[in-house]
Protein backbone atom coordinates (compact mmCIF):
# COMPACT_ATOMS: atom_id res chain seq x y z
CA UNK A 1 0.00 0.00 0.00
CA UNK A 2 1.04 3.64 -0.92
CA UNK A 3 0.27 6.80 0.64
CA UNK A 4 -0.16 9.56 -1.42
CA UNK A 5 0.40 12.88 0.57
CA UNK A 6 -2.50 15.79 -1.31
CA UNK A 7 -2.34 18.35 1.16
CA UNK A 8 -5.47 20.45 -0.32
CA UNK A 9 -8.06 22.62 1.15
CA UNK A 10 -11.50 21.77 0.07
CA UNK A 11 -11.98 25.22 -0.45
CA UNK A 12 -9.10 25.91 -2.37
CA UNK A 13 -10.90 26.32 -5.75
CA UNK A 14 -13.75 28.50 -4.18
CA UNK A 15 -11.29 30.40 -2.42
CA UNK A 16 -9.19 31.20 -5.60
CA UNK A 17 -12.28 32.63 -7.54
CA UNK A 18 -13.11 34.62 -4.92
CA UNK A 19 -9.66 36.13 -4.98
CA UNK A 20 -10.22 36.69 -8.54
CA UNK A 21 -13.71 38.32 -8.07
CA UNK A 22 -12.31 40.91 -5.23
CA UNK A 23 -9.43 41.66 -8.10
CA UNK A 24 -11.85 42.60 -10.67
CA UNK A 25 -14.02 44.75 -8.08
CA UNK A 26 -11.35 46.40 -7.07
CA UNK A 27 -9.99 47.28 -10.83
CA UNK A 28 -13.57 48.65 -11.22
CA UNK A 29 -13.86 50.09 -7.94
CA UNK A 30 -16.87 48.35 -6.53
CA UNK A 31 -17.39 47.99 -3.06
CA UNK A 32 -19.37 44.30 -2.69
CA UNK A 33 -21.39 43.31 0.84
CA UNK A 34 -21.97 39.98 1.12
CA UNK A 35 -25.21 39.63 3.53
CA UNK A 36 -26.14 37.17 5.72
CA UNK A 37 -29.27 35.95 7.72
CA UNK A 38 -31.74 32.97 8.91
CA UNK A 39 -34.72 32.97 6.84
CA UNK A 40 -37.32 35.59 7.70
CA UNK A 41 -34.63 38.29 9.33
CA UNK A 42 -35.52 40.95 7.08
CA UNK A 43 -32.51 40.56 4.59
CA UNK A 44 -34.65 41.75 1.84
CA UNK A 45 -37.08 44.16 3.63
CA UNK A 46 -33.87 45.57 4.72
CA UNK A 47 -32.62 46.06 1.11
CA UNK A 48 -36.37 47.87 -0.06
CA UNK A 49 -36.33 49.93 2.58
CA UNK A 50 -32.05 51.59 1.82
CA UNK A 51 -31.98 50.75 -1.37
CA UNK A 52 -33.92 54.07 -2.43
CA UNK A 53 -31.42 55.63 -0.03
CA UNK A 54 -28.76 54.34 -1.62
CA UNK A 55 -29.30 55.28 -4.61
CA UNK A 56 -29.84 58.67 -4.55
CA UNK A 57 -25.49 59.04 -4.01
CA UNK A 58 -24.30 55.64 -5.04
CA UNK A 59 -25.04 53.35 -8.48
CA UNK A 60 -26.02 49.67 -6.70
CA UNK A 61 -26.97 46.73 -8.37
CA UNK A 62 -28.13 43.40 -6.46
CA UNK A 63 -27.73 39.78 -6.64
CA UNK A 64 -30.13 37.41 -4.94
CA UNK A 65 -29.61 33.87 -4.11
CA UNK A 66 -32.42 31.72 -3.32
CA UNK A 67 -32.95 27.89 -3.35
CA UNK A 68 -35.97 28.52 -5.79
CA UNK A 69 -37.67 31.17 -6.93
CA UNK A 70 -37.37 34.82 -8.15
CA UNK A 71 -39.55 36.49 -5.81
CA UNK A 72 -36.43 38.90 -4.17
CA UNK A 73 -35.22 40.13 -7.43
CA UNK A 74 -39.02 41.17 -8.41
CA UNK A 75 -39.21 42.88 -4.86
CA UNK A 76 -35.83 44.66 -5.40
CA UNK A 77 -36.71 45.63 -8.86
CA UNK A 78 -39.47 47.69 -8.06
CA UNK A 79 -37.29 49.88 -6.17
CA UNK A 80 -35.45 50.68 -9.37
CA UNK A 81 -31.83 49.00 -8.97
CA UNK A 82 -30.65 46.29 -10.94
CA UNK A 83 -31.43 42.75 -9.46
CA UNK A 84 -29.86 39.53 -10.71
CA UNK A 85 -31.42 35.93 -9.60
CA UNK A 86 -29.46 33.14 -8.84
CA UNK A 87 -31.15 29.70 -7.78
CA UNK A 88 -29.13 27.56 -5.80
CA UNK A 89 -32.03 24.26 -6.21
CA UNK A 90 -31.46 23.34 -3.12
CA UNK A 91 -27.92 24.55 -2.08
CA UNK A 92 -27.69 26.00 0.98
CA UNK A 93 -24.96 28.53 0.01
CA UNK A 94 -23.70 30.93 -2.63
CA UNK A 95 -20.22 30.11 -3.45
CA UNK A 96 -17.30 32.77 -5.49
CA UNK A 97 -17.96 30.73 -8.73
CA UNK A 98 -21.62 31.49 -8.86
CA UNK A 99 -21.18 35.29 -8.23
CA UNK A 100 -18.43 34.83 -10.82
CA UNK A 101 -21.13 33.71 -13.30
CA UNK A 102 -23.04 36.68 -12.69
CA UNK A 103 -20.51 39.87 -13.09
CA UNK A 104 -20.71 39.11 -16.78
CA UNK A 105 -24.31 40.67 -16.79
CA UNK A 106 -22.96 43.59 -14.70
CA UNK A 107 -21.48 46.46 -16.48
CA UNK A 108 -19.44 47.21 -13.32
CA UNK A 109 -17.92 50.23 -14.84
CA UNK A 110 -21.07 52.20 -13.83
CA UNK A 111 -21.22 50.31 -10.42
CA UNK A 112 -19.76 51.80 -7.08
CA UNK A 113 -21.77 49.21 -4.42
CA UNK A 114 -22.97 45.37 -5.33
CA UNK A 115 -24.66 44.11 -2.50
CA UNK A 116 -25.00 40.03 -2.76
CA UNK A 117 -28.28 38.99 -0.63
CA UNK A 118 -27.06 35.29 0.66
CA UNK A 119 -29.55 32.43 0.84
CA UNK A 120 -31.18 32.75 3.73
CA UNK A 121 -29.02 30.50 6.29
CA UNK A 122 -26.90 31.30 9.07
CA UNK A 123 -24.57 28.33 9.05
CA UNK A 124 -23.51 27.86 5.61
CA UNK A 125 -22.44 31.20 3.79
CA UNK A 126 -20.32 31.98 6.36
CA UNK A 127 -17.85 29.43 5.35
CA UNK A 128 -18.05 30.60 1.63
CA UNK A 129 -15.85 33.83 0.37
CA UNK A 130 -17.44 35.36 -2.39
CA UNK A 131 -14.49 37.87 -3.02
CA UNK A 132 -16.70 40.62 -1.38
CA UNK A 133 -15.22 43.85 1.16
CA UNK A 134 -17.96 43.23 4.04
CA UNK A 135 -19.79 40.41 5.43
CA UNK A 136 -23.09 41.53 6.99
CA UNK A 137 -25.11 39.56 9.16
CA UNK A 138 -29.08 40.61 9.56
CA UNK A 139 -31.02 39.05 12.54
CA UNK A 140 -34.14 39.99 14.06
CA UNK A 141 -35.08 40.40 17.58
CA UNK A 142 -37.83 37.98 17.09
CA UNK A 143 -35.12 35.55 16.64
CA UNK A 144 -34.22 35.32 20.22
CA UNK A 145 -31.23 37.15 21.90
CA UNK A 146 -29.00 33.98 21.94
CA UNK A 147 -28.95 33.99 18.45
CA UNK A 148 -25.01 34.98 18.00
CA UNK A 149 -24.14 32.26 20.83
CA UNK A 150 -25.81 29.71 19.06
CA UNK A 151 -24.08 30.79 15.42
CA UNK A 152 -21.10 31.83 16.68
CA UNK A 153 -18.67 31.08 13.40
CA UNK A 154 -21.66 33.87 11.17
CA UNK A 155 -20.84 36.42 14.01
CA UNK A 156 -16.55 35.89 13.97
CA UNK A 157 -16.43 36.16 10.31
CA UNK A 158 -18.87 39.26 10.28
CA UNK A 159 -17.47 42.85 9.69
CA UNK A 160 -21.08 44.45 10.56
CA UNK A 161 -24.26 43.00 12.01
CA UNK A 162 -27.86 44.63 11.50
CA UNK A 163 -30.71 43.71 14.36
CA UNK A 164 -33.76 44.24 12.66
CA UNK A 165 -37.40 44.68 13.59
CA UNK A 166 -36.60 46.16 17.05
CA UNK A 167 -39.96 47.77 17.19
CA UNK A 168 -41.07 44.72 18.13
CA UNK A 169 -39.61 44.79 21.29
CA UNK A 170 -42.32 46.09 23.87
CA UNK A 171 -43.86 42.58 22.93
CA UNK A 172 -41.19 39.66 22.99
CA UNK A 173 -39.21 38.87 25.48
CA UNK A 174 -36.06 39.72 23.56
CA UNK A 175 -33.41 42.12 25.35
CA UNK A 176 -31.49 43.67 22.81
CA UNK A 177 -28.51 44.97 25.21
CA UNK A 178 -28.10 41.28 25.52
CA UNK A 179 -28.08 40.56 21.79
CA UNK A 180 -25.52 42.83 21.52
CA UNK A 181 -23.86 41.55 24.30
CA UNK A 182 -23.46 38.06 22.72
CA UNK A 183 -22.40 39.51 19.47
CA UNK A 184 -19.36 41.77 20.93
CA UNK A 185 -18.06 38.40 23.52
CA UNK A 186 -17.81 36.49 19.88
CA UNK A 187 -16.33 39.48 18.33
CA UNK A 188 -15.74 42.60 19.52
CA UNK A 189 -14.76 44.21 16.05
CA UNK A 190 -18.49 43.77 14.89
CA UNK A 191 -20.31 46.97 14.19
CA UNK A 192 -24.17 46.73 15.18
CA UNK A 193 -26.98 48.78 13.55
CA UNK A 194 -30.85 48.76 14.45
CA UNK A 195 -33.76 48.82 12.31
CA UNK A 196 -36.96 50.20 13.03
CA UNK A 197 -40.64 50.38 11.51
CA UNK A 198 -41.96 53.46 13.18
CA UNK A 199 -45.27 54.95 12.02
CA UNK A 200 -45.12 53.57 8.77
CA UNK A 201 -41.34 54.50 8.53
CA UNK A 202 -38.97 52.31 8.09
CA UNK A 203 -35.20 53.63 10.22
CA UNK A 204 -31.98 52.70 8.98
CA UNK A 205 -30.04 55.91 8.20
CA UNK A 206 -27.03 54.80 10.35
CA UNK A 207 -26.20 51.77 8.95
CA UNK A 208 -27.21 53.48 5.03
CA UNK A 209 -24.71 55.89 5.99
CA UNK A 210 -22.16 53.69 7.23
CA UNK A 211 -22.49 52.12 4.13
CA UNK A 212 -21.77 55.45 1.82
CA UNK A 213 -19.05 56.16 3.78
CA UNK A 214 -17.56 52.55 3.21
CA UNK A 215 -18.45 52.38 -0.29
CA UNK A 216 -16.67 56.03 -0.70
CA UNK A 217 -13.27 54.93 1.46
CA UNK A 218 -12.61 52.02 -1.00
CA UNK A 219 -13.12 54.64 -3.71
CA UNK A 220 -10.74 57.12 -2.58
CA UNK A 221 -8.01 54.35 -1.28
CA UNK B 1 -25.22 21.57 5.27
CA UNK B 2 -23.03 22.08 2.88
CA UNK B 3 -21.28 18.80 3.17
CA UNK B 4 -21.89 17.55 0.05
CA UNK B 5 -20.31 20.64 -1.68
CA UNK B 6 -17.42 19.82 0.35
CA UNK B 7 -17.30 15.97 -0.51
CA UNK B 8 -17.78 16.84 -4.66
CA UNK B 9 -14.72 18.83 -4.10
CA UNK B 10 -13.10 16.32 -2.19
CA UNK B 11 -13.67 13.83 -5.17
CA UNK B 12 -12.80 16.16 -7.82
CA UNK B 13 -9.16 16.61 -5.83
CA UNK B 14 -8.59 12.79 -5.66
CA UNK B 15 -9.29 12.00 -9.13
CA UNK B 16 -7.16 14.96 -10.16
CA UNK B 17 -4.27 12.79 -7.98
CA UNK B 18 -5.81 9.25 -9.86
CA UNK B 19 -5.12 10.66 -12.95
CA UNK B 20 -1.50 10.70 -12.37
CA UNK B 21 -0.80 7.79 -10.45
CA UNK B 22 -0.96 4.06 -11.75
CA UNK B 23 -4.11 3.34 -8.61
CA UNK B 24 -5.69 0.00 -8.24
CA UNK B 25 -7.79 0.84 -5.23
CA UNK B 26 -8.17 4.00 -2.67
CA UNK B 27 -8.32 2.34 0.64
CA UNK B 28 -8.40 5.17 3.00
CA UNK B 29 -9.03 9.31 2.92
CA UNK B 30 -7.68 11.62 5.66
CA UNK B 31 -9.08 14.52 6.06
CA UNK B 32 -8.79 17.46 8.18
CA UNK B 33 -11.51 19.36 9.57
CA UNK B 34 -11.26 22.62 11.39
CA UNK B 35 -13.65 23.28 14.59
CA UNK B 36 -15.10 26.41 13.17
CA UNK B 37 -15.37 25.10 9.22
CA UNK B 38 -18.99 24.54 10.03
CA UNK B 39 -18.98 20.90 8.33
CA UNK B 40 -20.11 18.25 10.80
CA UNK B 41 -17.61 15.35 10.76
CA UNK B 42 -20.92 12.71 10.81
CA UNK B 43 -22.71 14.49 7.84
CA UNK B 44 -19.35 14.71 5.78
CA UNK B 45 -18.74 11.08 6.75
CA UNK B 46 -22.54 9.82 5.26
CA UNK B 47 -22.09 12.32 2.21
CA UNK B 48 -18.68 10.61 1.17
CA UNK B 49 -20.37 6.80 2.08
CA UNK B 50 -23.28 7.59 -0.77
CA UNK B 51 -21.15 9.10 -3.00
CA UNK B 52 -18.60 6.41 -3.25
CA UNK B 53 -20.47 3.78 -3.97
CA UNK B 54 -19.25 3.80 -7.47
CA UNK B 55 -16.32 4.76 -9.43
CA UNK B 56 -12.83 4.78 -8.25
CA UNK B 57 -13.17 5.61 -4.45
CA UNK B 58 -15.54 2.91 -3.99
CA UNK B 59 -15.05 0.71 -0.95
CA UNK B 60 -12.63 3.79 0.25
CA UNK B 61 -12.71 4.65 4.09
CA UNK B 62 -13.09 8.20 5.10
CA UNK B 63 -10.98 9.54 8.23
CA UNK B 64 -11.57 12.61 10.02
CA UNK B 65 -9.17 14.50 11.90
CA UNK B 66 -10.96 17.00 13.94
CA UNK B 67 -9.01 20.42 14.10
CA UNK B 68 -8.43 22.89 16.68
CA UNK B 69 -8.95 26.86 16.21
CA UNK B 70 -6.35 28.63 17.25
CA UNK B 71 -6.61 32.56 17.50
CA UNK B 72 -3.49 35.24 17.89
CA UNK B 73 -3.61 37.91 20.39
CA UNK B 74 -3.25 41.41 18.12
CA UNK B 75 -1.85 42.80 21.30
CA UNK B 76 0.95 40.53 22.27
CA UNK B 77 1.07 38.32 19.60
CA UNK B 78 0.38 34.96 21.86
CA UNK B 79 -1.52 32.14 19.56
CA UNK B 80 -4.17 30.19 21.68
CA UNK B 81 -6.59 27.49 21.05
CA UNK B 82 -10.07 28.43 20.31
CA UNK B 83 -12.39 27.22 23.09
CA UNK B 84 -15.61 29.50 24.15
CA UNK B 85 -16.41 32.83 23.46
CA UNK B 86 -15.50 35.69 24.56
CA UNK B 87 -11.67 35.06 23.81
CA UNK B 88 -9.23 36.43 25.91
CA UNK B 89 -6.04 36.25 25.16
CA UNK B 90 -4.33 34.04 28.36
CA UNK B 91 -1.34 36.02 28.37
CA UNK B 92 -2.52 39.92 28.44
CA UNK B 93 -6.00 39.44 28.59
CA UNK B 94 -6.60 41.34 25.49
CA UNK B 95 -10.00 40.77 23.65
CA UNK B 96 -8.56 41.78 20.40
CA UNK B 97 -7.62 39.11 18.26
CA UNK B 98 -7.97 37.76 14.70
CA UNK B 99 -8.15 33.20 14.03
CA UNK B 100 -5.53 31.85 11.95
CA UNK B 101 -6.22 28.57 12.05
CA UNK B 102 -9.73 26.26 12.10
CA UNK B 103 -11.94 27.22 9.30
CA UNK B 104 -10.08 24.44 7.06
CA UNK B 105 -11.37 21.55 5.41
CA UNK B 106 -8.46 19.77 3.57
CA UNK B 107 -7.57 16.57 2.64
CA UNK B 108 -4.06 15.23 3.72
CA UNK B 109 -3.23 12.14 1.98
CA UNK B 110 -4.91 9.02 0.46
CA UNK B 111 -3.78 5.36 1.15
CA UNK B 112 -4.26 3.41 -1.97
CA UNK B 113 -3.17 0.39 -3.96
CA UNK B 114 -0.68 0.78 -6.65
CA UNK B 115 -1.19 -1.03 -10.12
CA UNK B 116 2.32 -2.40 -11.76
CA UNK B 117 2.85 -1.20 -14.83
CA UNK B 118 1.93 -3.81 -17.13
CA UNK B 119 -1.33 -4.58 -15.38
Amino acid sequence: MTRLQINQDLKALNNQIAVENREKFAAHNVYVINIMGSPGAGKTTFLENILPKLSLELRVAVIEGDLATQNDALRIEKTGVQALQINTAGGCHLDAKMIKNQLSKLDLDVLDLLIIENVGNLVCPAAWDLGEDQRMVILSVAEGEDKPAKYPIAFLKADTAVITKTDLLPFIDTDVNVMKKYIAEINPKVQVFTTALKDGEYEADQVVQYIREAVRRKQCR
Amino acid sequence: MHETALMKNLLTTIEQVLDSHHVSRVNRVYLSVGQLSNALPEALSFAFEAMTREGRLQGAELIIENRPAVARCESCGEEYRVEKFPLVCPTCRSTSFIIISGEEVYVQSIDCEEKCPDD
